[in-house]
């Protein structure tokens, strides 16, 4: 597998580990949070639990943007020039999955602003 | 096989039928859950047997990416984007700790519930069994956890369930609305005899709360007559103290439920029959037949003249 | 060695075929012999897809019947309210049993034996990369599981749930070994799954027909490898949780005692982190085989190609962000619960995405409505309607009352039933010309459908119902008056239904399926993947080259050309079977892999392996041990025939492509293998970190306990340099086994020698220093936790141990030089992974209670 291919599949994976990256984050540091009752902390005005979900939620959302405008860019190159098949495959491939994880990731960042940190 | 009804009708233990305010909230969840899921599988019914046999010429439309794109993407998103926060917002606002709330403490014990009422004002602390009283109006937590393994408590009329889990506290708060007599069970499989663990919960009027509260923090009312005194005589002859209490008697085990006012409960067994000397006797005497796997021995032995005098001397413990 | 990475011809479209007519005499006798399957007596060593293909589907079909029948039982004792039919005992085993044969013994092995038939097919591969590993799968499946089966005729099945939630099912609630007949049958199931996982990756990826890119790789290929790689992810945490519970049952080490530290939860993260994924994990390869179906029966190419493969994909990810939604009323923060209720909400859209295409794709056709089209509909009917409850049950609040009650015993069946069983009929229906050389009868299977269709719906519909109205699960028997009992006594009507379905089934497939070699139904569908190509035993006689994802629709004559062997490789390069290895992306070819024919070796190996297992169970330790030993022998006997070095010089397999019979390196499909290996072993590891995390989490203020004191630095520092100098040692040897002279370094062998005493010794002092400070497994899961983590390790240099000596002894046999050593690559690739996870797990141990000095 060569280094252009572990681009594409990584593109092509992007989003869904930015989310997975976001989940992580999030979970971890409210069950962390909470468990320990290190959660009555505040950060610019807002509970450290909301905070780490929000900032999180914003920093990955972020990037699955960018790998969506690359896998754009690189979907619009296919369009103009010869690829080959699995190049412009992936490459759409790619712009789905990264547009799909937006929103899962958008909806992970929901309860940050709906729920208590611990109850 | 004396297994009678216990519930008398349908709907004691029913989620459809809510008694308190959050079981409102989960109730109404449900119905709109409900009617949308069935609108949306009618919808994609509908289209699949379109998609079969209507004619091809007007069935084109459907047969092209764009399909998917709207029906497949766009539409489940603005969906859930519409039901997710609805169900957060309603995740919020149940099950929440109230100030001032009435502190109730429940155990799950292998095929049966300790309960206990801690002190509250000039209200002494007292323990029961099986079964949990309310006042209705008043916001109401239950502090639960396991002695042994995992339980799960469960009153659909009140809303949603807990788990209790040993070394963890978990707390389940609610308020009875109507007054009435319903059914609470474990929903959480804990052993042999986990079909046969429920309890009663029984919502009154503050009043009437009040007074059974008073009531059931005295100690064990002596017996009345010869027969419940023989009865008193074979339950400490018995050995049966070294498991239950009576509070009042030397009886002070604390294995099993808490006896002092065993008579004036609605059920025995952790909700299985209603409560009578005569299914007391039977307890006694047949327990391992009726609920094999519980902790408590059978007392075949005793003759029915004793028997009597056993179940006599519980069933006065009012 | 390294074969060409692009050959010239083959990427041009010309009329031309690779190789001309007519084929040398004998060519095809040849092929046919080497793929001879072998004789009367010895058939169990036969590890052809299509004969243990066939077996693995049978047997998964078997325990389908099986616990069908346990289920028939529950549902009659449930007819009536205070039925006693039969004992809370008898109950409590039936429905552990019907859920665990169902999940483990049926669901699981049924998509992954189906694709071991299938995917070489469809790929247009002779075979799967490792032929004898999905034997040794079968039969360690094939004997575990009905030894497992049995113990429901002794009364010995595990009583505590599928689930099997500790405290309930540890020693001191059920001291009986009931219980250890779970964890140790399910724990040995789940290997031969990860076994079966490594092959279909590496099947998906590296062999496959010429052309077959990724943008041409069958629906069903994709959603199996997304299952696979799910396997490798989700099934060694459940592999873990079963070794923590055992290592508590046995040795008391309490990681689930909430008195000593542990807690019960624990073991349902791990649980649940396989569990939730299981669902998707036997979902999606369903979804892959109606993605084939579908077009087939609607004549017309699948609408929305790259939409599904999103919507595999995505399943992937998102169903390992699902798990705590079975644990909503354990009392977790409702804010920990909400991400959870997002994720499982999120998971509905690829679902979607998959019925809408299911459904533009019909529209775009013209359906014919035969028996798998049926089953076809059927699923889609009952599987919306799963979804749908499914969507329901992600919302915590409504779970909090629909939890463990029947409402999700009806939405777990629409969606398994749904989602599984009506796809695996319709897949049968549909595939059986492949197998047979007859068809199934289609009157007959109207009736079947019919018959389940109906059965299902009145079965579990009236559920719903009964779950909203208070009836919780796992009951052996309800009180009279609940208003119950009406719509208990219709669902067990319906499961009755069900049962006479596959009745009617049973008898279609003793009428019609007769075993085909070379002489099967046909393509009675007209379909247009390469599995209708004709075929026998050897697959098809030359490996087509295609250049759609419907070859047989869109290259015409394609079945003819194949059969006559003007494809590649028509004939055998070395006299042996074959495959041939492509590239993973663009599926060029790279080498031909020579694949190992009929042995007693995985037989054996899966007997031994059982037996070890199942002997340990019933605490026969002695006898155990015997047979492990006898296991890994046999392992080795097995593996000593492998990696037969460049037999001949590479060979023209047509067009003008001349490939190598060997290689090595990254491109060798054994060093995938290695490499999906480590990633599982990593899995394994990553959840005993996760457990160790999780305990300090619940153990404020005691991590270490205040009696436990911790070693100073200098001990695992001196561990971890001898974990390095060793890797190095190795590192050096490889550098010695380079060149194309096919030089025997006497080095070798001798940096090896040196290098295993170096790891063991490093495992050693780190349990050295642990014991010297008086560290207890058993007071407190923090000693617990830490043993664990050591206990791995000193596995795995075990392990490493056994490699290196094999690998000196190939050296010593001449069967080692520095183009054969695909045997040292993988040994050196293990030892990397035993090294690193060694130093984390030093520094885990040693450094996490300092950096958060017991706080």
């Amino acid at each position: 597998m060569t280094g252009r291919r572990t681009g594409q599949v990584l593109l092509t994976l992007g989003g869904m580990i930015a989310w997975a990256v976001q989940f992580t984050i999030i979970y971890a540091a409210t069950s962390t949070l909470c468990g320990r009752g290190w959660a009555d902390a505040t950060l610019l005005g807002i509970g450290v639990v909301q905070f780490t979900i929000l900032s999180t939620t914003l920093v990955t959302l972020a990037a699955a943007a960018i790998l969506l405008v690359v896998s754009l860019r690189a979907e619009r190159q296919g369009r103009h020039q010869p690829v080959s098949a699995t190049d412009s495959f992936l490459c759409q491939t790619s712009v789905l999955i990264n547009g799909l994880s937006l929103i899962v990731i958008l909806w992970h960042g929901i309860p940050g602003i709906i729920l208590p940190a611990c109850a | 096989m004396w297994a009678v009804p216990v519930a008398g009708c349908s709907g004691v233990q029913s989620a459809l039928d809510p008694a308190g305010g959050d079981a409102w909230d989960l109730y109404w969840l449900t119905i709109v859950m409900t009617v949308g899921a069935t609108l949306i599988f009618i919808l994609v019914t509908a289209l699949l047997l379109y998609a079969i046999f209507s004619p091809p010429e007007r069935r084109a439309w459907l047969g092209t990416r764009r399909t998917i794109i709207y029906g497949g993407l766009a539409f489940p998103i603005v969906i859930l984007s519409l039901l997710l926060p609805y169900g957060l917002i309603g995740m919020r606002d149940v099950d929440v700790p109230q100030s001032g709330a009435l502190q109730i403490e429940a155990i799950g014990e292998q095929y049966w519930w300790r309960v206990r009422y801690p002190a509250e004002g000039e209200q002494a602390d007292f323990s029961t069994a099986n079964e949990l009283v309310v006042p209705i109006g008043r916001p109401i937590t239950v502090s639960v956890t396991a002695a042994d393994v995992i339980h799960s408590f469960w009153i659909p009329n009140f809303g949603g369930k807990i788990d209790m889990i040993p070394g963890r506290i978990n707390r389940f708060n609610f308020t009875a609305e109507r007054p009435g007599v319903y059914r609470g069970v474990c929903a959480e499989f804990c052993g042999a005899q986990h079909a046969r663990m429920a309890f009663d919960v029984v919502a009154l009027e503050p009043a009437e709360f009040d007074a059974w509260r008073r009531m059931q923090a005295q100690p064990a009312q002596e017996p009345a007559i010869p027969l419940l005194a023989r009865g008193r005589d074979l339950f400490r002859a018995g050995g049966c103290g070294s498991c239950h209490v009576v509070r009042g008697t030397e009886a002070d085990g604390q294995f099993g439920p808490d006896l002092t006012h065993v008579g004036s409960r609605r059920t025995i067994g952790a909700g299985q029959f209603p409560n009578n000397i005569g299914t007391l006797a039977g307890w006694i005497a047949n327990v391992q037949h009726i609920k094999p796997g519980a902790k408590m021995p059978s007392y075949g032995s005793l003759t029915g003249e004793d028997l009597r005098a056993m179940a006599g001397y519980l069933e006065s413990l009012k | 060695m390294n074969a060409p990475e692009l050959p010239k011809s083959f990427e041009r479209r010309e009329a031309e075929l690779p190789n001309p007519l007519p084929r040398p005499e004998g060519e095809f006798e040849a092929l046919k012999k080497a793929w001879e399957p072998p004789g009367w007596i010895s058939f169990v060593t036969a590890v052809n897809n299509t004969y243990v293909g066939l077996w693995y589907v049978a047997t998964a079909f078997l325990f389908f019947i099986l616990a069908g029948i346990l289920a028939l039982i529950m549902r009659v004792q449930l007819a009536a309210p205070e039925s006693d039919f039969v004992s809370h005992d008898l109950y409590n085993q039936l429905f552990t049993m019907h859920g665990t044969v169902m999940m483990f013994l049926f669901a699981v092995p049924a998509v992954e034996a189906a694709s071991v038939y299938l995917l070489p097919n469809m790929q247009a591969a002779r075979d799967l990369p490792f032929p004898r590993l999905s034997a040794y799968a079968f039969w360690a499946y094939f004997v575990g599981g009905l030894v497992f089966f049995g113990t429901i005729f002794f009364g010995l099945s595990p009583d505590g749930g599928w689930f099997m939630y500790p405290p309930l099912t540890s020693t001191k609630y059920s001291p009986a070994e009931n219980a250890d007949w779970w964890l140790l049958g399910i724990g040995f199931i789940e290997i031969s799954a990860i076994a079966g996982a490594i092959e279909i990756i590496v099947g998906v990826m590296k062999t496959r027909a010429v052309g077959m890119s990724l943008d041409k790789l069958p629906v069903y290929s994709w959603a199996m490898l997304v299952f696979a790689v799910m396997i490798v992810i989700g099934f060694p945490a459940i592999i873990l949780g079963t070794l923590l519970l055992e290592m508590e049952r046995a040795f008391d080490w309490p990681f689930f005692i909430a008195e000593r530290g542990g807690d019960p939860l624990l073991w349902q993260h791990l649980f649940w982190f396989f569990g939730h994924p299981e669902v998707y994990i036997i979902f999606l390869p369903a979804t892959g085989m109606v993605s084939m179906i579908v077009p087939a029966m609607a004549q017309t190419p699948l609408v929305g190609y790259r939409l599904v493969v999103l919507a595999l994909i995505a399943t992937g990810f998102l169903s390992f962000g699902l798990w705590v939604h079975h644990m909503f009323a354990t009392g977790l923060p409702k804010m920990s619960l909400s991400f959870f209720s997002a994720a499982s909400t999120a998971v509905a859209v690829p679902s979607g995405i998959q019925v809408f295409a299911w459904i533009a794709t019909i529209a775009s056709g013209r359906m014919k409505l035969t028996t798998p089209s049926l089953f076809v509909i059927g699923f889609l009917f009952i599987f919306t309607l799963g979804g749908l409850t499914g969507v329901m049950v992600a919302m915590a609040p409504f779970d909090w009352q629909a939890h463990d009650s029947y409402f999700v015993v009806a939405h777990l069946h629409y969606v398994l039933i749904g989602g599984m069983v009506f796809p695996l009929f319709a897949a049968i229906y549909y595939w059986v010309p492949v197998a047979s050389k007859r068809a199934l009868s289609e009157r007959l299977g109207r009736w079947v459908f019919g018959l389940m269709f109906l059965g299902v719906n009145v079965t579990f519909l009236p559920m719903h119902i009964t779950g909203l109205i208070g009836m919780p699960r796992r009951v052996y028997t309800y009180p009279i008056g609940m208003g119950w009992d009406a719509l208990n006594l219709v669902s067990t009507i319906g499961a009755f239904m069900i049962a006479a379905g596959v009745a009617v089934f049973l008898y279609d497939m003793a009428r019609n399926f007769r075993f085909a070699g070379e002489d099967n139904a046909g393509n009675v569908w007209n379909a247009g993947t390469l599995e209708w190509l004709p075929n026998g035993n050897y697959a098809t006689r030359s490996i087509p080259s295609v250049v759609s994802r419907d070859p047989l629709w869109d290259q015409p004559n394609l079945s003819k050309d194949v059969e006559d062997g003007r494809y590649y490789l028509p004939g055998s390069a070395t006299g042996g079977r074959e495959a041939l290895v492509t590239s993973p992306f663009d599926a060029r070819p790279q080498y031909i892999l020579q694949i190992p024919g009929p042995g007693w070796q995985p037989v054996l190996a899966a007997g031994f392996t059982a037996a070890f297992f199942l002997l340990l169970t019933v605490k026969f330790v002695f006898t155990a041990v015997i047979c492990g030993i006898l296991a890994l022998g046999c392992v080795i006997w097995w593996l000593w025939e492998t990696d037969p070095g460049p037999v001949r010089p590479p060979a023209d397999i047509g067009g003008g492509i001349v490939v190598p019979v060997y290689v090595t390196g990254p491109m060798n499909h054994s060093w995938w293998a290695m490499i999906v290996l480590m990633v599982v072993s990593c899995m394994v590891f990553t959840c005993l970190i996760f457990s160790y995390l999780f305990l300090w989490l619940v153990n404020p203020g005691a991590w270490p306990p205040q009696d436990v004191r911790l070693p100073g630095w200098l001990w695992p520092a001196l561990s971890a340099f001898l974990y390095c100098a060793s890797a190095v040692l190795i590192a050096v040897a490889s550098r010695q086994l380079r060149g194309e002279d096919r030089r025997k370094p006497r080095s070798a062998p001798v940096l090896i020698g040196v290098s295993l005493p170096l790891v063991s010794a490093a495992s050693a002092v780190d349990l050295w220093t642990q014991w010297q400070t008086g560290l207890s497994p058993s007071a407190h899961a923090y000693g617990a936790a830490v043993y664990a983590i050591m206990s791995l390790q000193i596995f795995f240099v075990l392990t490493t141990l056994i490699m290196g000596l094999y690998t000196i002894a190939r050296w010593l046999a001449g069967k080692l030089d520095s183009v054969r050593r695909t045997t040292f690559d993988n040994t050196m690739l293990f030892w990397y992974y035993t090294v690193g996870q060694g130093l984390v797990g030093l520094l885990v141990v040693h450094g996490f209670p300092r950096l958060t000095g017991g706080i």
